[in-house]
């Protein structure tokens, strides 16, 4: 089933490179959470592990398989969500699902379905330009499992289920007129969704990015504290653990959303650009697999799953510097978190699958 | 190019992937500027911030001076108290925050808010005291709510604290919140608000003796407001002790005496002026309202009718009655007008002026000497001493002798007499003085008014024979504010009047006490006690006949033992007590047997 020649064309560094960026990740969340009882770094080891073997697990399968049988898991993700939504109150808690001891995000699961299926629908699309019905396909196909989420309510992981359409209808050849246009629409989209969609709340934290200032205490406390946290490490930071914005707690949410501020913190700019190159490094793999893909839908595969870590990862540190809006959006490997650890390493799973079998059919 | 002929062609698709993937590296380095400015740019404005995040600065209390007696006993001192405070900079929510605290504290919702108002020019870290004197169950409750109220916090609060309760309550004095138009007036230039101060008594009196200078402390705190640890600290500096003239024994006993009684007993060390005894009754427990509230107690004890606050020793104004007798003796000996062996006859009344005026002694005293009209504070005797020396030369004396003149003891609020003149009555009453009244003054009756204080440092003059003295409570040599009248009154007296005129007096006082007189009851063995009573008529007696009511009188005592280097002054008043011999003497027996006991 699975050949020899195969195992010899898995791209080892990016597996290397995926590691050490979760590494990273779980000493960030030791350091900013050892005072708290729940283990988190153990915990994240853990989910580490077992993601790795999901991942191995993953590249048995050629992707053309998966992109063939995408449907059934987007059908099954779209219903667990359409459920959640129908039974909120005895089996979910918000974007959670309760399975026993566990919990677990089926959203995050949403990202790869939407991807394989992305795939398979452009994966014979040859024209230079996208036409009307295959976009509106394609943008039908992620605005469903959109709207379930985020009436979940889960803002920040229904606004990251959007590269991937952006990026596939990229790739499909978009004219200017579209992109200006889709353009609008988002804006349109903004607008109706400040006026009749988005919580008091939200707005809140949309209105405090521009004057975080203007109310220390409520929604603008945490990007102010988070700014505060990273201004503060200075040039060489404070050193591991000796933080006192996330030591003192005064961090908000800092072994998840905001965890690349203890690193800002603790690890001062010299720790910034280290992560930002070792990241880096990581996402130039990914979209550098594109070139190795064999067929269209490998491309497709690749690009989308690149342009979900990029996006994910430039919106999660530009919120913590306090120039985005905090959407709730974590920094994938790094931050605290099983169920998005184990889409981001089936996504990387499926890059390594693509490039791997980029020769022949064997 | 190879693999592109094999498969399909991929060149378009795989070029917009490098476009994007060129944006996102653009967005990369674009972010790490983003870096730049906050880490490297504006590190010290962020790092200030983050310093200003985690330290606390706090105020360590500075435990106030005690206050003992004279032998040490310790009649004020410290202990350990909770109180709860607000820090508004930790609120999330202040509505929620009010709610919650009112209904954890049990403090009524206006209140609270009222309370937090009082406080609002002060920066947002202080925090602001809603209760004090905390329970351990309130405290628990606070303890349990730290992370859902990390505004809300317990804090050790050095308390006042009075071993002996309404022991010399007056004396001592409470302790009350300063309030904040006190704190923008000059007297209390090192104070916070929410520090409490003296209010009355030796309190405020040595309030910037006893107060110490209070410690800082900066803390580490986390988010929630907790203590992480210290980073330095300036050690309180405690105030000074006081160690008063109070004799606890004599101040205890004089509070038994007074026990359900309206009344002042003050005993003193004619000597040196320092005040042994000053009691008042009725008086209070100052423990119950050291606090920065006005609880119930306090709101009854300021509307009840026989005003415990008042300290009727430095503050309650009385006629003398027949203790005015002393004066008017010593005046018309040394006025020559009269000498000891003046006779004059009593028949029960005399007229003077067309009018009549009795003497207690309704069947008459008959014809008596000087020292026996004092022994029998004979009524008739004294009307004849006035006419003879008339309102201007009563006047003199009385002030000379400290008469309705301030004492200058270190106590706030003392009250000053009245001696009346023609010339206060014609600025004070717009009439002119009538003959008649010099005869009601010749008997301490009319407008002459005096404090039990001013009778006791009166006494102590008398006692020393013309040398007057200040009353002052404060043994330690310490600087002694407040006005000294009567200290220059009694130096005055002693250079104007005849040695021999305080003998004479001192003899008829002598008798009154031990050859049967008005004041046996205050005769103690082989102590030789010399006083002389008083009982003031609230209604004349005549007008209380026409009106057939019983007669409700003060009643007096003053007194010096022994007769020979007197060592001890005593000076009793019961409000509505009766005759003076009756009531007050036999107080002021006890007073001078347990002196005696304990210091002869």
């Amino acid at each position: 089933m699975i050949d020899r020649r195969l195992i010899e064309n898995v791209d080892w560094s990016l597996i290397i490179l995926l590691g050490l960026n979760s590494l990273l990740g779980v000493v960030m969340i030791y350091s900013a959470s050892h005072h708290l009882a729940g283990n988190y770094h153990w915990r994240q080891l853990i989910f580490l592990g077992a993601s790795l073997i999901v991942l191995f697990v993953v590249l048995l399968v050629d992707y053309q398989v998966l992109t063939t049988f995408s449907f059934y898991l987007y059908g099954a993700v779209v219903s667990v969500l359409v459920l959640m939504l129908v039974f909120s109150r005895f089996i979910s808690k918000g974007s959670w699902i309760k399975f026993g001891l566990f919990q677990a995000q089926p959203s995050e699961l949403a990202k790869i379905a939407i991807i394989l299926v992305l795939a398979h629908l452009f994966a014979e699309y040859k024209r230079s330009h996208v036409s009307m019905t295959a976009a509106a396909t394609s943008s039908g196909l992620v605005a469903l499992p959109f709207m379930l989420v985020a009436l979940q309510p889960d803002l920040g992981t229904a606004i990251s289920l959007l590269p991937l359409l952006f990026g596939s209808l990229l790739l499909a050849g978009l004219r200017k007129k579209a992109v200006i246009g889709l353009l609008l629409m988002a804006i349109l989209a903004g607008v109706a969704g400040w006026s009749f969609y988005l919580k008091d709340y939200q707005k809140q934290r949309l209105a405090t990015v521009v004057f975080p200032s203007r109310d220390p205490q409520g929604a603008g406390y945490h990007i102010l504290q988070s700014k505060i946290a990273i201004g503060s490490g200075g040039f060489l930071g404070k050193g591991f653990a000796r933080g006192s914005q996330s030591q003192l707690k005064f961090l908000p949410a800092r072994h998840t959303d905001f965890v690349f501020s203890v690193i800002g913190e603790e690890f001062g700019f010299i720790g910034v650009v280290g992560a930002f190159f070792l990241y880096g490094l990581f996402l130039w793999r990914l979209f550098s697999a594109a070139g190795r893909s064999r067929d269209r839908a490998g491309v497709y595969i690749t690009f989308m799953v690149s342009l979900m870590f990029a996006f994910q990862f430039l919106v999660n540190v530009a919120m913590v510097v306090g120039i985005f809006p905090i959407v709730g959006i974590p920094l994938p490997l790094i931050s605290y978190g099983g169920s998005s650890l184990l889409a981001n390493y089936l996504g990387v799973g499926l890059v390594l699958n693509v490039k791997m079998r980029r020769f022949a059919n064997i | 190019m190879e693999r592109n002929r094999i498969y399909e062609d991929l060149s378009l698709i795989l070029h917009r992937t490098r476009v994007v993937s060129a944006v996102v590296g653009a967005a990369l380095l674009l972010l790490i500027l983003f870096f730049w400015k906050i880490q490297v740019l504006d590190y010290k404005k962020y790092w200030a911030l983050s310093e200003a995040n985690r330290t606390r600065e706090s105020v360590i209390g500075a435990p106030r001076g005690l206050i003992t007696d004279r032998n040490e006993v310790i009649l004020a001192e410290n202990s350990a108290a909770f109180k709860a405070s607000i820090i508004r900079e930790n609120c999330r929510d202040y509505e929620r925050t009010l709610a919650e605290v009112s209904r954890l504290l049990e403090i009524a919702p206006e209140d609270l808010r009222s309370r937090v108002a009082k406080f609002e020019s002060l920066p947002l870290f202080w925090p602001i005291t809603v209760k004090d004197n905390l329970d351990l169950k309130d405290v628990s409750h606070i303890e349990s709510r730290r992370l859902e109220l990390p505004e809300l916090i317990v804090e050790i609060d050095p308390r006042r604290y009075y071993p002996f309760g309404n022991l010399a309550a007056h004396v001592i004095g409470y302790m009350q919140e300063l309030s904040p138009q006190e704190l923008k007036s000059d007297a209390y230039p090192d104070r916070n608000l929410g520090d409490m101060v003296g209010r009355t008594g030796v309190e405020r009196q040595y309030e910037s003796v006893l107060v110490g200078v209070d410690g800082r402390r900066l803390e580490i705190v986390d988010s929630q407001g907790r203590s992480r640890g210290e980073t330095s600290r300036e050690e309180p500096a405690p105030g000074k002790d006081i160690k008063l003239t109070l004799d606890f024994d004599l101040q205890q006993k004089a509070t038994q005496l007074l026990e359900g009684r309206e009344g002042a007993i003050i005993v003193l060390d004619p000597r040196t002026g320092e005040v042994l005894t000053l009691a008042s009754f009725p008086t209070y427990d100052p423990n119950k309202f050291i606090t920065r509230f006005s609880p119930q107690e306090w709101m009854e004890l300021i509307n009840r009718e026989d005003h415990p606050l008042e300290n009727r020793a430095i503050r309650g104004l009385y006629s003398p009655g027949s203790l005015f007798k002393l004066t008017m003796a010593v005046g018309g000996l040394d006025a020559g007008l009269i000498s000891e062996q003046t006779s004059f006859f009593c028949g029960g009344s005399a007229n003077f002026y067309g009018r009549s005026f009795n003497c207690w002694q309704r069947g008459g005293h008959g014809a008596l000497t000087l020292t026996d009209a004092i022994r029998f504070s004979c009524n008739v005797y004294f009307y004849n001493v006035g006419r003879r020396m008339g309102i201007d030369r009563i006047s003199e004396y009385a002030k000379l002798l400290g008469i309705g003149q301030w004492t200058g003891i270190d106590l706030p609020g003392e009250k000053e007499g009245l001696v009346p003149s023609p010339e206060w009555s014609r600025a004070s009453r717009k009439s002119d003085w009538y003959p008649g009244e010099t005869i009601s003054v010749s008997i301490g009756q009319g407008p002459l008014v005096v404090t039990p204080l001013e009778i006791a440092a009166h006494t102590a003059l008398i006692a020393n024979r013309g040398r007057g003295i200040v009353p002052h409570l404060l043994e330690t040599a310490l600087s002694r504010p407040g006005p000294s009248s009567g200290a220059e009154g009694g130096r005055r007296a002693e250079a104007k009047i005849k040695e021999s005129a305080f003998e004479t007096v001192i003899r008829g006082m002598w008798k009154s006490v031990n050859e049967e007189g008005t004041g046996r009851g205050a005769k103690v063995n082989e102590f030789d006690v010399c006083g002389k009573t008083g009982s003031t008529q609230l209604i004349g007696r005549e007008q209380a006949e026409r009106l057939g009511k019983s007669i409700r009188t003060h009643s007096w005592f003053t007194g010096f033992a022994p007769r020979d280097n007197p060592q001890v002054v005593v000076t009793v008043l019961v409000e509505f007590g009766g005759m003076g011999g009756a009531t007050a003497a036999p107080l002021a027996k006890e007073l001078f047997a347990l002196f005696k006991e304990k210091y002869d």
